[in-house]
């Protein structure tokens, strides 16, 4: 995946130094979604351990509430 | 294009801001090349895509010197700016809490690591263009060819950037062969 991103950015960059721009802007908008498309996998991959387990969004469980007054 | 005197101020700065970042982008990358080939630093996944980022915020500005001012241009060049910062807050975030096989990857520079320098850059890129647009606008850029005294050595940078770039590919390929790049060492080189 990372050979595919550096090598539709080289195409982009190639491009816009002495070809089409169109192939220019079209490589590099290719490579921007592989891009993002990598990055995204790297962060979800729970195998390679890019993600962030200590920062939790979703409660476990509900946290216990004593009623007002009263003495845990 | 012909070009009225009260324009001509504003093109030569734009000339001059595209030329500074791209340079700037130049030295970032070069400078991470050092450290890669010469320091022994294999490069993570996320600081590959923080190095393509940079290579597509340089990337506006070659189509800016070979075919003229556009807004697009600017566009892709902030679009890459933005996936630089937002990768690079993201390994920041991971780097932050340190956790077994999980510190910050590389040598301190000035005492801020690669991922830390990668936002700073990304921000200063996105309020630079922000005030390059607010100053100068862009209507009365629009299709002008650079000024010939930026012209030829900008055409040298930007050809050192696609070199730099070509370096990278070959980089990637011997590093990560065509898998995922999670190795501590060059793939190809190792028999492994």
């Amino acid at each position: 995946m990372m050979l595919a991103v550096f090598a539709t950015l080289s195409l982009a960059l190639l491009a816009g130094y002495c070809g089409p721009r169109w192939l220019a802007v079209w490589s590099m908008l290719v490579c921007l979604a592989l891009s993002i498309g990598l990055f995204l996998f790297e962060i979800y991959n729970p195998e390679y351990g890019f993600r962030m387990p200590w920062l939790q969004v979703q409660l476990d469980a509900l946290p216990q509430v004593w009623p007002h007054g009263a003495r845990s | 294009m012909n070009i009225t005197p009260g324009a001509r101020l504003p093109a030569t700065l734009n000339d001059l801001f595209l030329f500074a970042m791209m340079l700037t982008m130049a030295a970032v990358l070069t400078t991470a090349m050092v450290f890669q080939y010469h320091g022994g630093e294999i490069p993570c996944p996320l600081c590959l895509l923080q190095r393509v980022a940079m290579f597509g915020v340089c990337f506006g500005a070659i189509l800016h010197f070979r075919h003229g001012y556009s807004a697009r241009h600017d566009g892709v060049s902030m679009l890459s700016a933005l996936l630089l910062l937002i990768i690079s807050a993201r390994q920041t975030l991971l780097d932050i809490y340190p956790r077994p096989g999980h510190s910050y990857i590389g040598s301190a520079v000035l005492g801020l690591h690669m991922p830390v320098w990668s936002i700073v850059i990304a921000v200063a890129i996105l309020l630079a263009f922000a005030i390059k647009l607010a100053v100068l606008g862009g209507e009365g850029l629009r299709d002008r060819q650079p000024s010939p005294a930026l012209g030829r050595p900008a055409r040298w940078l930007s050809l050192y950037v696609v070199a730099t770039c070509l370096i990278n590919l070959g980089s990637v390929i011997v590093q990560c062969g065509v898998d995922a790049c999670h190795t501590t060492e060059y793939r190809l080189l190792s028999g492994s």
